[in-house]
């Protein structure tokens, strides 16, 4: 069990998550549980069986490079939480 | 009480009967709660054309994109954001005169059965304020219920349209995946999920799916031409049920609804997926897998929840996402990288997309020798509110009908067969890759056995003059 | 470094801009040194709801290169999320290509100066896009995102290259070779061009080292300068019964040396995973003639056939060939039947200085081939001098005017006509009696001098030929 919350705890490091820890023990739990229910997918025979990456795919899709700029460029800087000038801003990368 | 479209028509173009409409809208919507954001009165979204849609007003769920109002995603991440831009097919509904009036709730992005999971308010079932009204639609399948709009869009990703419509008592389409672009529709799986609508009124329901469905979209390069097969011979096939999985009620309109099909002329058979167990294992599998990448996006800094002062940018970006994000959402998103990171992805993700080959297979022998297949759409009517409902887990589990069609991208429609102890039953055809005129067809013919009904608290258009 | 003792591996990550006029995904415009954060939109800022949208240009440049380098094609190639979170990555993942990239298994025969030409093996040309920029400003950091979404391409190389000279010489091949295709500017120091290194040393025979991977490395000089360092500093700790780790160091420019940056972490995890929401795109004939047709003649080959085509010298070669724009004025300069060595000539010295005191391209220049034969002409038929012609040269550029024009207008031709050559000898004889008698005395160097006086009567502008012959005749008396 400590070494599924060791690995939940990465886990959640990699998606940027920051659990407390009651928090982390529930979801560690729940997560389990989920895990377990995905490992039954062991027993299926997919022998030989090509993944499904794409629900439907039926021709080349592609865009021409033709460049037509966003209208409200301003409002989409406004959303930001936090910005200066027209840079959007954070703390420093250190 | 019957409710058509024409009741509607004029409403929003008449100042005066729009006002009372909004105001009915406001007492009823005070007691269930369908939407998170409602006006009717903004012309941005009238802007509409003249066409089959023309004076509709439709509901939005909260995580599809219409510009100038909230997209909430149902979450505190984005409680503040206003969309900058409308979805396709939102677009394809104003151009054919439809008009959106309100965003409504959903479970926080999408993830949930229960509408529960929505951290900006609660919605309950029009037809039981105790009760859920299903989710991750569930204000949208609500405010259709409520007779607030005769037409909703939601999204539907493992059932999360077909499941609240049929506990709200109406039609619930889940459309071919591509077929109704995605542009505008927040990603939580992006390989299983597609925008579907809801309604009382079969007609209305066909009629926008016809709008939305009208050719692919330059925007989603995973959309296509619709390209109907034909209305195939009425032979339907149903699933079978093992005993106790299904509720008595549900169990019983389950099986009174394959007889009412035979008895309107379709052949009925008995079939088994030899892949069911796999179905909702896979399908979560999958679904959270693309869900931690795409809610990676929200992180505090380009729009958003921020908090009020982080150190550094990965402080900035964890606070975001822990006091932005709810639990369920965090749950999936934590399982999805897991199933994704290196020396677990082949035997998680891996095995889960080769599974999903292999449902679809089944799924493709089966319509050798079959037009529509029945299923039920969940295990029970709408559950109560809370530790008196069901747990997360088992509403995860009981996707299962529902999600078999999202791992096939294929059509399936949730179908109201009435009543059972004063709650909505329901029942679900699924078709062939771009059949949906096969699931209008039997919707039909089963109307005439079970005539939709809005619930008893329902706002009605014509009482407005 | 013991070379004998010691084997250097070192493959590069080359990442380079694609011409494209919109994004890679989007249609925002993909452009520099725009006022911040205006080449945006929802998409590319990451926007809940938005979707990719594959630019087709960025796809056609892609398979040219994955083509130029001789790679297996994909006949159905496919989009990956690379997921890592980053401030200036707006969707915490970066649309990248994993398991089908345009293309495999490629060679790119490089000239790599003292060791001769090699063909380096190339592992894999794929699409990505890039991501903003941050600006560090004291203790808040800005983000720009107008470069956020720019089409980039990454070239892999194999760890077939073996010192820091080695390396920077297929990196200036390589800036050729993208710029013959027209894909990119491949400049480093203005960022179209990126290069990182991973780079290993082990005991001859034994294979691979540990790998340590350098990035911030911004010409290829300083690949150069990095490689050499690092196989020394990697020797250093070999000798000393030290043990490498796997880590990433960056280039220390100011101080030449290469400083840790991070250990590779077990956090360290892309979890790659097939895009879905672009489709895998099989290119057809239509699509794949259209790369066919902007396939052009590589440097390499065509350096080799310049030089065996043509009388020219190696250097000249060399030179002539670095930019396809010089390449196809000399050949068609030759096509109007003026002689390859004197415009290889002209191109490898008083043309590039000229080029270089303007700061302009030779293919931007009032220099055509039809003016360029016609200056040459001009002295071949002995009409102007050499020196004359660089003064023709520096009014083409000033005025961007045809030679024979500039000649007529400025009245430069050369004096060819005996009379009036011998009538400024016998005055340069009547000014300088004592000199013409030295010369006729035996002193023949004083004959140079002389002929300089006759140029300075004639401004320049006596045929040297002429005037020469004329001037032994007077001497002799
Ligand atoms: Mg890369
Ligand atoms: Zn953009």
């Amino acid at each position: 069990m400590a070494r599924a919350q060791d690995e939940w705890s990465l886990t959640a490091e990699l998606a940027r998550l920051k659990l407390d820890e009651t928090e982390a023990l529930r979801l560690a739990d729940e997560a389990e549980k989920m895990r377990e229910l995905f490992q039954t997918m062991s027993r299926a025979d997919v022998e030989g069986l090509e993944p499904t990456t794409h629900a439907l795919v039926r021709e080349n899709r592609i865009r021409e490079d033709d460049v037509s700029g966003f209208d409200h460029v301003g409002d989409l800087l406004d959303a930001s939480p936090e910005t200066e000038d027209e840079f959007f801003l954070i703390p420093n990368v250190l | 009480m019957p409710v058509y479209a024409e009741d509607w028509r004029g409403v929003l173009a008449d100042p005066a009967l729009c006002k009372i409409y909004a105001d009915g809208v406001e007492k009823i919507d005070e007691r269930i709660g369908s939407f998170l954001s409602f006006n009717a009165a903004d012309s941005e979204s009238a802007i509409g054309g003249k066409g089959s849609l023309d004076g509709i007003p439709v509901a939005v769920k909260d995580n599809i994109a219409v510009k100038g109002r909230p997209l909430t995603c149902g979450s505190k991440i984005l409680e503040n954001l206003i969309a900058p831009y409308t979805a396709t097919a939102v677009e394809r509904l104003q151009a054919a005169g439809a008009s959106v009036v309100g965003k409504t709730n959903l479970d926080e992005f999408g993830m949930g059965s229960s509408t529960e999971h929505s951290a900006l308010g609660k919605t309950v079932n029009p037809w039981d304020f105790d009760r859920v009204p299903g989710g991750s639609s569930g204000g949208s399948a609500a405010a259709v219920a409520a007779g607030l709009v005769p037409l909703a869009l939601g999204s539907d990703t493992g059932g999360s349209v077909r499941q609240p419509a049929s506990f709200c008592g109406i039609y619930g389409l889940k459309p071919t995946y591509g077929t109704v672009s995605r542009y505008g529709l927040t990603a939580y799986a992006s390989s299983l999920e597609v925008i579907g609508a809801m309604s009382a009124d079969i007609d209305l329901l066909q009629k926008a799916f016809t709008v939305m469905s009208a050719g692919k979209d330059e925007r989603d390069q995973s959309s296509v031409d619709s390209d109907p097969p034909g209305s195939g011979e009425k032979r339907i096939k149903v699933l079978d049920i093992p005993e106790g999985v299904l509720d008595s009620a549900v169990a019983e309109a389950y099986a009174d609804a394959a007889k009412a099909l035979s008895e309107a002329g379709y052949t009925v058979e008995s079939f088994a997926l030899p892949s069911y167990d796999l179905v909702v294992p896979a399908y979560y599998t999958i679904a959270t897998a693309e869900a931690s990448a795409n809610l990676a996006r929200f992180n505090g800094i380009r729009y958003g929840y921020a908090p009020d002062y982080a150190e550094n940018p990965v402080e900035l970006m964890k606070l975001a996402r822990h006091e932005g994000f709810g639990d369920e959402v965090k749950l999936r998103i934590l399982l999805g990288t897991y199933v994704l990171r290196s020396g677990f992805q082949d035997q998680y993700y891996g095995r889960a997309q080769k599974v999903r080959t292999l449902i679809r297979k089944q799924l493709a022998d089966l319509f050798q020798s079959a037009d529509l297949l029945l299923m039920p759409v969940f295990p029970t009517q709408a559950f109560l509110y809370g530790d008196d409902g069901m747990d997360d887990y088992r509403q995860r589990v009981a996707d299962v009908f529902t999600c078999l069609a999202n791992l096939a991208g294929l059509p399936a429609l949730s179908v109201p067969t009435g009543l059972s102890k004063g709650l909505p039953t329901g029942i679900q055809l699924m078709a062939p890759a771009f059949a949906e005129e096969r699931l209008f067809a039997a919707a039909r013919s089963l109307s005439k056995i079970y005539m939709p009904q809005l619930a008893p608290c329902a706002l009605n258009p014509r009482s407005f003059s | 470094m013991n070379t004998e003792k010691y084997e250097v591996f070192i493959g590069l990550e080359i990442h380079i801009h694609l011409k494209t006029e919109s994004k890679m995904f989007c249609s925002c415009r993909a452009r520099y040194g725009d006022d911040p954060n205006t080449n945006v939109c929802p998409v590319c800022l990451g926007y809940p709801g938005t979707l990719p949208q594959v630019n087709k240009k960025a796809m056609e440049l892609g398979y040219l290169v994955a083509r130029a380098l001789g790679c297996r094609l994909s006949m159905r190639t496919g989009f990956a999320r690379k997921n890592y979170f980053y401030p200036d990555m707006p969707k915490n993942y970066q649309i990248s290509q994993f398991e089908n990239p345009v293309g495999v298994e490629g060679l790119m025969k490089a000239d790599l100066g003292e060791s001769g030409t090699r063909d380096i093996r190339i592992h894999d040309v794929h699409l990505e896009e890039d991501a903003g920029k941050m600006i560090h400003a004291g203790d808040v950091t800005l983000l720009d995102f107008n470069r956020a979404g720019y089409p980039l391409l990454e070239i892999v190389t194999e760890p077939d290259l073996k010192s820091g000279e080695e390396t920077e010489a297929f990196l200036r091949d390589f800036q050729r070779l993208v710029r013959y295709l027209g894909v990119s500017d491949g400049n480093m120091d203005e960022g179209s061009m990126k290069c990182d290194a991973n780079i290993s040393i082990n005991l001859r025979g034994k294979g691979l080292g540990t790998k340590v991977e350098i990035k911030n490395m911004n010409s290829p000089r300083f690949v150069r300068l990095a490689m050499n360092y690092e196989a020394e500093r990697q020797a250093g700790v070999l000798d000393s019964g030290g043990e490498l780790v796997q880590e990433t160091r960056l280039w220390n420019e100011n101080r030449d040396i290469t400083e840790t940056m991070r250990r590779k972490e077990a956090a360290d995890d892309y979890r790659y995973f097939p895009e879905p929401d672009i489709p895998p795109f099989e290119p057809d004939e239509a699509f794949l003639s259209r790369v066919e047709q902007r396939m052009v003649e590589l440097p390499l080959a065509k350096k080799r056939r310049l030089t065996a085509e043509y009388d020219i010298t190696p250097e000249q070669a060399e030179f002539i060939h670095d930019e396809a724009g010089t390449a196809a004025l000399f050949e068609e300069a030759v096509s109007l039947g003026a002689k390859a060595r004197t415009i290889a000539a002209w191109l490898s010295s008083d043309i590039r200085k000229v080029l270089n005191r303007q700061g302009i391209a030779l293919t931007e220049s009032p220099l055509n081939a039809a003016r360029l034969a016609e200056l040459i002409g001009l002295i071949d038929e002995g009409l102007i001098s050499g020196k004359i012609a660089k003064n023709v040269l520096d009014e083409v550029f000033a005025r961007n005017e045809d030679p024979k024009k500039i000649v007529e207008d400025e009245g430069w031709s050369q004096i060819t006509d005996p009379k009036i050559l011998t009538e400024a000898i016998r005055v340069v004889f009547a000014s300088h009696p004592d000199v013409v008698e030295a010369v006729r005395n035996g002193e023949a160097k004083q004959r140079g001098w002389l002929m300089g006086q006759i140029m300075k009567a004639t401004d320049g502008k006596a045929s040297p030929d002429i005037a020469g012959r004329i001037l032994d005749e007077e001497l002799k008396g």
